[in-house]
């Protein structure tokens, strides 16, 4: 159906409008340049430097160690490639023999292993991505039938699902995720494929998609209770759509301006969350890394925190890939906000 | 005022329910859970017997109807008893069992984790307003967004990153200007080798600053935004007219509407709070509730110990029930229109975003 615009041909839609004001925001098209960025590096980053520079992200090089302490070395530094430290009969380490060649580390060292720092950075970049949209979807999933049963139909269901929820947001998140990634993970953190998702990836993502999806479903449920008296839906049950057909043709599309907000701020709590069970020691294992597992290399766990003095480099490195993709997230989520209700203040 | 009252007994009843259901969904885990209790009372033991089984559960109190076990449990807590761990638990001629009582570990460190967050909130009050006050008059300027940007860091730095920071830089290794860890009580007793609100709130302070530099982002930029959408309202134009100074009408007609929205977010952030607490107890070695929630719900190999997770989970479900009590009844205080109470029941929890 053409409807002929007054001046300048095609009239646009609702999203080409919104598209249209996301465009003109500077901050956020930054974000979303930044975003990009942090994306393109973490998915193909880890393999692109790797080849570059002749070794793994998991290989360790003790000679990217020094003194007593294995403080990792700085970055550019070339590092004698080999994985053998050589000791004298005093148990003295050796420099390595004439002739053992060199390897780049634009980075630095990660810990008292010595492993590359830009490859973890970048690989542990994808490995927290994938936990956060995991866990993101995973609360989607969880969230939009239940919210939009309990907010389109009220009633008992209603009820139950409110008390429920309000009853398990009174608790920590934090101390649920504990708890579930303790007892659950052995039964779940063997689930894998290849190094594309590391073990613990898919655990990790699941515990806290079901454990933050509460936080959707009294948004989906709020929204649906004030659209049920619309008079489009009225119109609806008038001609005789059904209440399956009135949800998913006419209500929930409302629902996605909501939900786009939300999931990209979801995104970025998820990563923070990432690096709270890296501290805790579950999740992920230890070995894999995640911008959390990097930062509770150098820190310790809660357990033992500061197990030894960590060079700056260590809680820089993987701080700012933080930094820049939760403030890009929330600078992506409060343009897109501003986008999509054009009329309300700043 | 009849609305308030009576709103204010759902909210009671409401918080009633919500300690009782968390204790119903505490026990329903354990019970789903598979777990050996009988490890507790016969530590050494490779195998266990069937008798043994039967016996460590019967001393336990696990063979009785879970619906006597639940109801059993609410009727001690009545009486202020938290119970008795399960842990290091000593069987006397085969037939009592000796018991730890929980109170003693769990008292002293409430104490702490509550003088980490309300020392902290303070401090968040303190910085905040007067920066998000500063901010939200000049929006856009330079200062507004050196101060968005600064509080962000605090953000994205992980509390346990930054507080292991701040004890290293201020405590042990670098400049020693404060104590780097450990807890001082506020009232000195004859046992413990420190005390006083001197040594308490010297040992404090770095806990703070670590808590108050995470929530500091939070409460700016609402600040902020509330401050900037009140300006242009006629009741500051009026005042304005009225010839009052700037800071004057900041402070006495501005800030006090941006109040209402920061104590919702207060009332939505208890919880956080003592999430958060694991971490920075963790990093200056306070044993505090977040430690003892962690060690109780954490043990990935070690069987539950269902008295000292029922006791952590009161504890925490008790500050978060009473904290939101009392922002109800600040909220009831600073605007007394019952309605406003009911918009924010509605609104509340909408968006549980990071800023």
């Amino acid at each position: 159906m053409a409807v002929s615009a007054g001046v300048g041909g095609q009239p646009r839609g609702p999203w080409a409008s919104v598209w249209l004001r996301v465009r003109r925001d500077r901050a956020t098209v930054v974000a979303m340049v930044a975003l990009a960025v942090v994306l393109a590096l973490s998915l193909f980053g880890g393999a692109i430097a790797s080849r570059a520079l002749g070794h793994g992200g998991a290989e360790p090089f003790p000679y990217a160690t020094g003194g007593t302490d294995l403080v990792p070395v700085g970055p550019w530094t070339h590092v004698p490639a080999t994985a053998q430290t050589y000791i004298d009969e005093y148990g003295n380490v050796l420099p390595p023999p004439r002739g053992t060649s060199t390897t780049l580390f634009p980075l630095g060292a990660d810990g008292p292993l010595g492993r590359d720092e830009l490859i973890r950075l970048l690989d542990g970049g994808r490995t927290s991505l994938e936990v956060a949209l995991g866990g993101m979807l995973v609360a989607l999933l969880i969230a939009v039938p239940i919210g939009s049963v309990a907010g389109y139909f009220g009633g008992w269901v209603d009820w139950v699902v409110s008390r429920f929820t309000e009853t398990l947001m009174a608790f920590p998140l934090l101390l649920f995720l504990v708890f579930a990634s303790a007892k659950l993970s052995p039964s779940l953190g063997g689930i894998a494929y290849s190094w594309v998702v590391p073990r613990g990836v898919v655990a990790d993502a699941l515990l806290i998609g079901v454990f933050t999806s509460f936080y959707p479903i009294r948004l989906i449920r709020a929204q649906l209770i004030t659209l049920r008296h619309a008079e489009f839906v009225d119109a609806e049950h008038m001609i005789g759509a059904s209440n399956a057909r009135i949800l998913r043709s006419h209500l929930l599309p409302h629902l996605l301006p909501t939900l786009l907000v939300w999931s990209a701020v979801a995104i970025a709590t998820n990563i923070l969350l990432e690096v709270s069970l890296s501290f805790i020691g579950v999740g992920v294992q230890a070995s894999t890394a995640t911008w959390g597992s990097m930062l509770s290399t150098a820190w310790g766990t809660i357990y033992s925190p500061r197990s030894h003095d960590p060079t700056v480099w260590q809680t820089l490195f993987p701080t700012l890939g933080i930094l820049v993709t939760v403030v890009a997230l929330n600078q992506l989520s409060e343009g897109v906000r501003r986008a999509l209700e054009p009329r309300s203040q700043r | 005022m009849m609305r308030v009252a009576s709103f204010f007994v759902r909210r009671l009843a409401a918080a009633l329910f919500t300690l009782l259901a968390l204790i119903a969904v505490t026990f329903v885990v354990y019970w789903a859970l598979p777990s050996t209790p009988a490890q507790f009372v016969y530590p050494e033991a490779q195998h266990l017997t069937a008798y043994q089984l039967a016996h460590a559960n019967h001393l336990l109190g696990l063979d009785r109807p879970k619906g006597m076990q639940y109801l059993d449990y609410l009727w001690q807590l009545a009486h202020g008893d938290v119970g008795r761990f399960w842990t290091g638990s000593v069987l006397v001629e085969n037939t009592k069992l000796q018991q730890q009582p929980i109170g003693p570990q769990l008292f002293p460190s409430l104490r702490a984790t509550l003088s980490i967050i309300l020392g902290g909130a303070a401090l968040v009050v303190l910085l905040a307003v007067p920066l998000g006050a500063f901010a939200g008059t000049r929006v856009g300027s330079n200062s507004d967004r050196a101060i968005s940007s600064v509080s962000l860091v605090g953000v994205c730095t992980h509390p346990m990153v930054l507080g292991l920071i701040l004890a290293t830089t201020f405590g042990y290794s670098h400049l020693r200007w404060l104590p780097g860890g450990g807890y001082c009580p506020l009232v000195r007793t004859s046992t413990s080798s420190c005390g006083g609100v001197v040594d308490w709130a010297d040992h404090l302070v770095l806990p703070w600053i670590t808590f108050a530099l995470l929530f500091l982002a939070l409460y700016t930029r609402m600040i902020r935004a509330s401050v900037a959408e009140t300006l242009p309202e006629d009741f500051v134009r009026t005042a304005r007219a009225k010839g009052a100074s700037e800071l004057h009408v900041v402070t006495r007609h501005v800030l006090p509407s941006a109040s209402l929205r920061v104590l919702t977010m207060v009332g939505m952030e208890i919880g956080t709070a003592i999430g958060v607490c694991i971490y920075i107890e963790a990093a200056f070695g306070i044993e505090g509730l977040g430690t003892l929630a962690v060690r109780a719900m954490g043990g990935a190999t070690s069987d539950i110990d269902l008295p000292y997770t029922l006791a952590i989970v009161t504890m925490i479900t008790l500050i978060v029930v009473i904290g939101n009590l009392v922002v109800d009844l600040l909220y009831a205080v600073l605007d007394p229109r019952a309605s406003a109470i009911d918009d924010r029941r509605a609104t509340k929890g909408a968006l549980g975003g990071v800023l």
